[in-house]
């Protein structure tokens, strides 16, 4: 199967200029097209070892990327993302472009993938069991994520946790993980040449840059894992770890909480979300450093079935 | 002047039923907290066993205060606990007065 990195910029640039470049996350085709040097940048350096389409014709999500007409095409520049013809968010400073595509990739999932319950979480893996971090913005989940994703787990998403509706199982999206402010020095100084991003500043999450993802955990993209773990991770400056049980039905209640779909499911949404309480232990997480954290993660034994 | 009016009773003997329309559907990983699926409204609840019961009984048929009390052996002491759960399933949706 052929990636990204096997075109040459003139390719990729030609692709995403023409009728648009097949890029394939976990089970999702996107079809980009744009002419925004940027997301071009973008494209090539954290999406290098990600699989192109295989141009049947059929994408599962269309998107186009361009600079609004009218004066602001010289005069602050914007960019527009456009979803099968449709703008789901309003124009952005043009020097947004990449982290919008990120984002506008996200919302195609969140609000399409509907053949799966999904949850605003993070996910990892090792030996096949899966800890779900569920968390709003600000809790540290993708900066603990990134931590364990260079600490022997695998990532599966940093972003959405797909659960499969008929065995609870989560497939892996992995994809760029979004760090901002702060943790974006944070991780420059904990991991060993990590890949970023340009920073990009003045965005409604302030700055942000995005890590390319570990290529083995690209590589497994079709090896969905089984639930073991869900842990409400909860950054607090200069606290010791701690990890406190929380009961399967609170569990349950918390993770509705953070799902996308989760009513829109209905019936099939709470039988899911059970059975994927019913095959793990939930936990609530206080840290601060993130050594703690990933030793902490490292003991975790899972719950037998 | 005019008599004054007489309050209602503070406790309503009602019977109570489960809401038309609705089905509940239940999981539990340890028997003393549940999560309960109300199709018609949409919402999860979070309950605990006594709810379960009450909810249970409202299933197979009506039934009053009285006798939720008598068939989940409510000792006397604790009928306000009681009319506090009624009062909050009601609010919940969940059952309400068949009369």
């Amino acid at each position: 199967m052929l990636t990204v990195d096997t075109l040459s910029r003139a390719e990729l640039v030609a692709r995403l200029a023409g009728d648009g470049l097949e890029l394939r996350t976990g089970a999702f085709v996107t079809r980009l097209q744009t002419r925004i040097p940027s997301v071009a940048d973008g494209i090539s350096l954290l999406y290098a070892d990600y699989p192109l389409g295989e141009y049947t014709g059929f994408a599962d999500f269309h998107l186009r990327m361009f600079r609004p007409a009218g004066w602001r095409r010289w005069y602050r520049p914007q960019v527009q993302l456009q979803s099968d013809g449709n703008a789901p968010f309003t124009p952005l400073p043009l020097a947004h472009a990449f982290p919008m595509f990120e984002w506008g990739l996200n919302w195609c999932v969140a609000s399409r993938a509907h053949n799966h319950l999904i949850i605003h979480a993070a996910v990892v893996e090792k030996e096949g069991r899966a800890a779900i971090l569920p968390a709003p913005p600000g809790s540290g989940k993708s900066t603990l994520c990134t931590a364990l994703v260079h600490r022997g787990w695998r990532l599966l998403s940093d972003e959405l946790a797909l659960i499969r509706l008929d065995d609870g199982h989560v497939m892996p999206l992995p994809r760029p993980i979004s760090l901002k402010n702060a943790s974006i020095a944070l991780m420059r100084d904990y991991l060993d040449s990590p890949v970023f991003s340009t920073p990009v500043h003045d965005t409604i999450k302030g700055t942000v840059a995005h890590l390319k993802a570990p290529r083995d955990s690209v590589l497994r993209s079709a090896e969905p894992a089984r639930p073991a773990w869900i842990i409400f991770p909860q950054y607090a400056a200069g606290a010791e770890p701690e990890l406190s049980p929380l009961s399967p039905a609170r569990g349950h209640m918390e993770l509705a909480q953070n799902a996308f779909n989760y009513s829109m499911l209905g019936s099939a949404g709470f039988h899911a979300m059970a059975r994927v309480i019913g095959m793990s232990s939930c936990h609530q997480f206080r840290y601060s450093r993130l050594d703690d954290a990933v030793e902490l993660f490292r003991q975790l034994q899972p719950v037998q079935p | 002047m005019l008599p004054e009016i007489a309050e209602a009773p503070v406790r309503p003997l009602h019977r109570w039923r489960i809401t038309p329309g609705q089905r509940l559907q239940r999981h539990s990983w340890d028997d003393t907290e549940f999560v309960l699926f109300n199709d018609l409204s949409g919402d999860t609840h979070l309950l605990d066993a006594d709810a379960i019961d009450v909810l249970q009984l409202l299933s197979v048929a009506e039934a009053d205060t009285a006798t939720l009390a008598a068939t989940l052996q409510v000792d006397a002491d604790q009928a306000d606990a009681l009319d506090e759960l009624l009062d909050e399933l009601v609010k919940q949706y969940l059952i309400e007065p068949a009369c």
